[in-house]
């Protein structure tokens, strides 16, 4: 059984940690140690969400949380069942209203996904939201991070080349409406942004 | 979104932090808004990240404009360290 010290870490990484841990040995036990307070709470919520079996002993300094049981298997079947998320970002800005304020609220709302221990399978960017992933947008960082993390970033051809800035795009790859449509047909969730 | 060592200024306004971005791009210094790390507590959850090189420049410009963050927050591993005089 593999031991993790998750003491002294900041929220969300006691979670974070704790779901890479089981991705990696599926079936094996975990034990993990925590401190009290918001860390125990959340790791046992996401443990029994995912329907593991968690027991704790109170230990010197914190908690140890001992999860346990098939719910690898779990995890995979609902991610099956359920499909990719797809993210439909169709605007640079994020709802109506003052202009500076919505493409404030799209920043950092892409700012916000990598934060997210879960991001969507695929973003798929249309309209001016393909400015998103071309030169000068403030979040390619952002966007590189996700990337890295297996999300899929692609944005509409026909979209890039109105605005002439097919040559410009900084991430992800170039699509076309029949994959964007056959992607949210397939998909288990559609988020439109 | 924020490495060991970043600086992490945080306003809890958003206007002044919009403002506070909207000067710094252009001067020209390199700097994101970025939502406020979990950690931190930020009214506007929004703030605006750097790196020690630029600190003199941003936090010199942001002093001019009038427009002082509330707080300054280093990254230190896991932790967030104070880094300006806590307000009397």
């Amino acid at each position: 059984m593999k031991t993790i010290d998750c003491r002294n870490m900041a929220c969300p990484l006691p979670v974070v940690t704790v779901k890479r841990a089981l991705e990696e040995s599926p079936g094996e036990a975990l034990k993990v140690l925590l401190d009290d307070g918001a860390p125990r709470e959340n790791v046992t919520r996401f443990a029994l969400t995912r329907g593991f079996s968690v027991d704790e002993a109170e230990l010197d300094g914190g908690y140890a949380i001992l999860i346990s049981g098939a719910a690898g298997e779990t995890l995979a079947i609902k991610r099956q069942k359920s499909g990719e998320t797809v993210m439909l970002i169709a605007s640079d800005r994020l709802g109506d209203g003052p202009e500076e304020l919505g493409r404030l609220l799209m920043k950092n709302f892409i700012n916000t996904l990598v934060e997210m221990p879960e991001a969507p399978d695929r973003i798929l960017f249309i309209n001016t939201g393909v400015q998103m992933a071309t030169e000068g947008s403030e979040v390619l960082e952002a966007l590189e991070k996700l990337g890295n993390r297996g999300m899929e970033i692609a944005s509409c051809g026909v979209c890039l080349d109105f605005f002439s800035c097919k040559d410009k795009l900084r991430a992800g790859t170039v699509t076309n409406m029949f994959t964007i449509v056959e992607s949210m047909l397939k998909a288990g969730l559609v988020i439109r942004v | 979104m924020v490495k060991d060592g970043d600086f992490i200024a945080i306003f809890n306004n958003i206007h002044r932090v919009m403002k506070a971005e909207k000067i710094l791009k252009e001067k020209r210094l390199s700097m994101l808004l970025i939502p406020a790390p979990r950690a931190l507590k930020s009214d506007c959850g929004l703030a605006i990240r750097y790196a020690e090189a630029d600190r003199n420049a941003i936090e010199g410009q942001l002093g001019e404009a009038d427009l002082a963050p509330e707080e300054i927050y280093r990254k230190d591993g896991e932790e967030f360290t104070r880094i300006d005089a806590p307000s009397e």
